[in-house]
Order: structure tokens, then C-alpha cells, then sequence
């Protein structure tokens, strides 16, 4: 396939559109939630090593620009986006799987003995009304 | 002056997220305390900004001295200080009445079982309102995409509080919310890609002088598609109704009220500061016209046909997320002409505005007897008005911004929308406009109504767990605290016809720093 004239950016770029639609589509079609949590992660994946391809793609083209802003490699914007992304990719996944847990322990056990609380409850002395 | 105006700017994103952080290491009664002190704080800091911003002057604050395209910056512009206020007195509120009713912010798991009030409450929320604050002020794209993310999480963590009801809902929300603003996130960093920066002004002078218009339309429709899932537009809005009904007492109006608004504004910054597309984006403000337009029936003959009083509240959300939608067609056809486009722009912030206070007031009154009845069925709460007139007095005041009866802001909104269309000729929208309004009546007059009528002597078919002798029964009698928090709601009340007053001013606002 590689005789298509694509450079490296550019496979990047279409490998990355076809993970963020892989994992899109498989997160409104699939019902498992743990599954969903994995394709909302992948589609976020997709989604960052775009923002990567279209860092180094833009410090390729526009020399004069990545000059100007004064970010010798790759364009500084972009990646900061990136790691952004990561950090909040880490946080909603997180999220997410602490109320998978707790779905799927108040459905198995029906008790109150279900996951762990938020560590923000842990003393209780606020029943003075 | 100035140095207080830029000190408050900052203040405004940072102060309550400072304060989410303290709130986290202290006990649960001071966490109340120190909420509400935080919450009167932040609002005064928004008086310096609108002051500023009202004497047309749009403040300015480059965070550590870096300029764009790699620092911060902060603006106070008159969309920025027309939602500062709207949110400052809507915190408030809510603030003052969650620490008056700890009981209306969740139920939290102890070894002795359910307890209600959840102090997770406190952080999450002060955590959403920096987020919050942060979208109205930023200056770039890139800090609109992180109070974006911000406020989403905390949401979403503030529907988790309502106990195990509300985690399916919480979740399927968390999925939602992420997809939005991952797409966002891929409009974003194309439109970063073409221009070179994430600052609103530079992308936006870069973006006039290219010729192919193809990369700025793709973002523009991507971040469009992203944010029509967080505002929750028709056929993205499934996830809206359970996450808002099952969300705590005064988790709902929050989220109702303050937080889809931050999707509105981001997209009000993308489409008419960031990116100058206006001619080749007609056909996108036509599909969300027409999406607009379905939102604003579907959702109100969806409100008819409930039977609890949270889910018609939210169905009602639904129906009003239209009417701003419904006047996009208007802002973009008419934006050469001049004339028109500020009409069409201040409608849509009148209706959002308005619908914010009123919205926070009926649902904050529903999460409240649900609380108190231990159900929000619409038949059961029969007779309720009896014991609370002050919250029907509420939800009455609130009903009227929400049909768009003078005075209200519901209604100086309607009326510039119909005068928009009007001077576009767009009858359809009128029309639309006129059937909502009547469904609208139908379906809070549907709700509101029963809790006036006389309770039946005889409950022959109540539910046993009841046990009472007129129909609804409060689950013991008030305290002196939740007596304030009606008062509290009262005040949303009275504050949804008082800001009817405020429309002229709004629209003289507007126009400071608009694009």
C-alpha cells in the first residue's frame, strides 16, 4: 500500500482515524460496560495520536511558524493538548471504572457491603442538623 | 481599579478551586461553613468584572506574564459577565441551601446502611464552579477544552452522590460527556494545526486569510457535534432525563441550570469568535435550526406524558435546550447585515440566562419534595401545597420564565427570537416558537397543579410503606434550617420574574467585546 505516495504522517494520520471510529462505533453499539469504558479509552487514544501526527506534521510544513513561536521540534501547542489528554483520559477512566465497580458489586451482593466508599467519607460526624 | 478587575478575573477560576482543595482535608460541618463563605466570596469578585464590563470596557489578564500562543489568558467580555452573574447568584443559592439541607446532597454508604447528605458534595461542587467560571473568562481553546473536562467529571461525579439509583445514570452520562469532548478535543487541535495557536483572537485573524475553508469547517463541525452531546440536543439527549432525575436535590439544578450552559457558551465562542466560517457553515446553523426545532416539540410532549415531577422538569430542559438552538439560522444568516445577528445572539443568551434561574428554582423545589415525600409522583404529591405554599409560590414564579410569560427573561428572549425571525422572514420559527410556549403551559401547569388541589380524604390506593391519613405525608415535621431552604427557593422565585427587568441591560452588556 505503500506505493499510494503516503508519508509517514499521513499513515499515522489515517491509522489514527480509523482507531478513533473503531473505538467510537464499538462504544454505541456494545452493552458490556467494561467494554465501553475500554472503547471510550481507545477512541481517546485515536484521538491523541492524531494530535501527535498533526504536531509533527504542522512543524514539517510550516517551518516558518514553529519558528516564530519559538518550538524547534514538533509544534509545542499540540502536545501540550496531548499530554492534557492523557491526564484527563486517566482521571475519566478512573472514574469510570469506580462506578463500574460499584454497579457491578450492588448487583452481585444486593448489600451494603458493595465496593469501597470515597475516601471522602470517611469520618461521619455530620448528623447535627 | 484595573488591579482589582484582573485580580478578581483570576480569583474568579481560582479561588473556588483552591477551595474545592482545602474543603477536601477538613470535617464535614466545617466543609458547610467554609462552602458558603467560599461561594459569597466568588460572587463578589464577579461585581468588579461586571462593573468593569458594564462601563464597556472588556478586562484582560495574561496569567504569569506569558503570552499567547503558549500562555493563559483570562477575558472579560460581555458573554463572560452576563453568565458570571447568572452563575454567582444560582451558586449561591444552591451553596446556602445545601448547607441548610445537607440531606438534599445525596445519601453516602456507612456501616449502619444509607445516610443521607454526602460530603463528597462539597469539592465536587466547588470544583464544578471553578470549572465553570473558567469557561466563561478563557481567552483560548485550550482552556475552554480543560474547564470543559473539568466541569463534565465533577458532574459526573455529582450525580454519582444520589446513592445506587444514580450510578447507571452517572455512568452512562461519564460516556457521553468523554465522547463530546474527545471530539471537541479533535476539533480543536485541527484548528491548532491550521493556525498555529489556541488563543480565540490569533486563530481567528490566522483563519480569515486562508483560502481552503475545508480544515476550519471540519473543526467547527466536529466541536459542534461534541458539544451537541454535552448540551444534550435532541437526538443526542437520551442520557439527560435519568442523570438529572436521579441526581441529589441540589445536584439537579446544577446541573440543569449551570452546567449544560457551559457547553452553550463554548459553542456561542467557537461559532461566532473563533471561527469566521459564516457563509460556509450555513447549512450546519440549518441542521441545528431544525434539531432546535424538534427539541423544542418532542421534548415538551415528552414532558406531558410523565408521571414524576423530576423527570417532566428534565424532559421540560430538553424542550428549552431547542429554543437556543433554534436561533442559530438566525445568527448566522443575518451576521453581514448587522442588524439582525446581535438580535438573534442576545436571544439566544436571554432564553439560556433565564432558563438558568428558572430551571435552578423548579428544580431545586422538585428535588425538595422528593426529598420530603420520599417520591416525586406527580399523583401522590397531591395536596403537597398545603403544607409548603412557599415552594409552590416558587415553582409558579419559575413556571412563568419557563412558558416565557412577561416579565420574565423567558420572555424578552422569546420575543427577540420572534423579532429576529420576523426580520428574516423565518415564519417557522415563530410558529415553533408559539407551539412550545403553549405545550410548555400544558406540561408545568400538568405538574404544578395537583400539589394545589385538595388532598383526598380517603387514600385507597396508596402504597402500604406510606401509612397515612392524608394523602402526601412529609417524612417528619421540618426543621427551622429547611423552612430557610424553601425561603431559599423562594428567592429563585422572585428571582426569575426580577431578572425579567434586567433584558435591555443584558443586551447593552452583550455588546462589549463581541467578536
Amino acid at each position: 500500500m505503500l506505493e499510494l505516495g503516503f508519508d509517514a504522517i499521513t499513515w499515522y494520520l489515517v491509522i489514527s482515524t480509523a482507531v478513533l471510529m473503531f473505538g467510537m462505533v464499538r462504544l454505541l453499539l456494545v452493552r458490556d460496560l467494561v467494554a465501553r469504558l475500554v472503547a471510550l479509552d481507545v477512541t481517546g487514544l485515536g484521538v491523541l495520536l492524531m494530535l501527535v501526527a498533526l504536531a509533527a506534521r504542522s512543524s514539517d510544513e510550516t517551518g516558518a511558524q514553529a519558528a516564530e513561536t519559538g518550538a524547534a521540534g514538533p509544534d509545542a501547542v499540540l502536545q501540550a493538548l496531548v499530554i492534557t489528554g492523557l491526564v484527563i483520559a486517566v482521571a475519566f477512566t478512573g472514574l469510570g471504572a469506580v462506578l463500574i465497580r460499584r454497579i457491578e458489586g450492588a448487583k452481585d451482593t444486593e448489600g451494603s457491603d458493595s465496593g469501597e466508599e470515597s475516601p471522602s467519607t470517611a469520618g461521619e460526624r455530620d448528623r447535627d442538623d | 481599579m484595573t488591579e482589582l478587575v484582573e485580580f478578581s478575573l483570576g480569583a474568579l477560576v481560582l479561588l473556588p478551586l483552591l477551595a474545592a482543595a482545602v474543603v477536601m482535608l477538613i470535617g464535614h460541618t466545617a466543609r458547610r461553613v467554609l462552602g458558603v463563605v467560599t461561594a459569597v466570596v466568588t460572587a463578589g469578585f464577579t461585581v468588579p468584572v461586571v462593573a468593569t464590563v458594564a462601563d464597556g470596557d472588556a478586562p484582560e489578564l495574561v496569567l504569569g506574564g506569558f503570552t499567547a500562543p503558549l500562555g493563559i489568558t483570562l477575558r472579560g467580555d460581555g458573554l463572560a459577565a452576563v453568565f458570571l452573574a447568572g452563575t454567582a447568584l444560582i451558586a449561591v443559592v444552591l451553596t446556602v441551601f445545601a448547607a441548610l439541607v445537607p440531606a438534599a446532597t445525596g445519601e453516602h454508604l456507612t456501616p449502619s446502611g444509607w445516610r443521607p447528605g454526602h460530603p463528597g458534595f462539597w469539592p465536587l461542587w466547588l470544583g464544578c464552579w471553578a470549572g465553570l467560571n473558567g469557561v466563561y473568562v478563557s481567552g483560548d481553546l485550550f482552556n475552554l477544552y480543560v474547564g470543559l473536562e473539568l466541569v463534565g467529571l465533577t458532574a459526573v461525579a455529582l450525580v454519582a452522590l444520589g446513592g445506587r439509583k444514580s450510578w447507571d445514570p452517572a455512568l452512562r452520562y461519564l460516556f457521553i460527556a468523554v465522547l463530546g469532548s474527545l471530539l471537541f478535543l479533535t476539533g480543536v487541535g485541527l484548528l491548532a494545526a491550521v493556525t498555529g495557536t489556541l488563543d480565540i483572537a490569533q486563530a481567528r485573524a490566522v483563519l480569515e486569510e486562508v483560502e481552503d475553508p475545508t480544515a476550519g469547517l471540519l473543526a467547527l463541525s466536529l466541536m459542534t457535534v461534541g458539544l451537541g452531546m454535552k448540551i444534550a440536543l435532541v437526538p443526542m439527549h437520551r442520557w439527560l432525563v435519568p442523570a438529572h432525575s436521579a441526581a441529589p436535590a441540589v445536584v439537579s439544578p446544577i446541573l440543569s441550570g449551570l452546567v449544560i450552559k457551559a457547553g452553550l457558551v463554548i459553542l456561542l465562542r467557537v461559532w461566532l469568535w473563533a471561527v469566521p466560517l459564516v457563509a460556509e457553515a450555513i447549512w450546519l446553523a440549518w441542521l441545528l435550526g431544525a434539531l432546535g426545532a424538534i427539541a423544542v416539540l418532542v421534548g415538551s410532549v415528552l414532558a406531558l406524558r410523565q408521571d414524576r415531577l423530576k423527570p417532566l422538569v428534565a424532559y421540560s430542559t430538553i424542550a428549552q435546550i431547542g429554543y437556543w438552538f433554534l436561533a442559530f439560522p438566525l445568527l448566522v444568516t443575518e451576521h453581514d447585515d448587522a442588524g439582525a445577528a446581535p438580535g438573534a445572539y442576545s436571544a439566544i443568551v436571554a432564553l439560556a440566562v433565564g432558563h438558568m434561574v428558572a430551571k435552578g428554582g423548579l428544580f431545586a423545589a422538585a428535588g425538595y419534595l422528593k426529598l420530603r415525600f420520599g417520591t416525586d409522583e406527580i399523583a401522590r404529591l397531591r395536596g403537597a401545597g398545603a403544607q409548603y405554599p412557599a415552594l409552590i409560590l416558587a415553582m409558579g414564579a419559575c413556571a412563568v420564565g419557563l412558558i416565557g410569560l412577561p416579565v420574565s427573561l423567558g420572555f424578552a428572549g422569546k420575543w427577540q427570537l420572534a423579532t429576529a425571525a420576523v426580520g428574516a422572514q423565518q415564519w417557522w420559527v415563530v410558529v415553533v416558537i408559539a407551539a412550545g410556549t403553549l405545550l410548555a403551559a400544558g406540561y408545568l401547569l400538568r405538574g404544578i397543579a395537583p400539589l394545589l388541589l385538595q388532598a383526598p380524604q380517603e387514600s385507597d390506593h396508596q402504597l402500604p410503606d406510606t401509612g397515612d391519613e392524608t394523602a402526601p405525608a412529609a417524612a417528619g415535621s421540618k426543621t427551622r434550617a429547611e423552612g430557610a431552604g424553601e425561603l431559599l427557593i423562594l428567592l429563585l422565585g422572585v428571582a426569575t420574574i426580577g431578572t425579567g427587568f434586567l433584558g435591555s441591560w443584558i443586551y447593552d452588556l452583550l455588546g462589549v467585546g463581541l467578536w
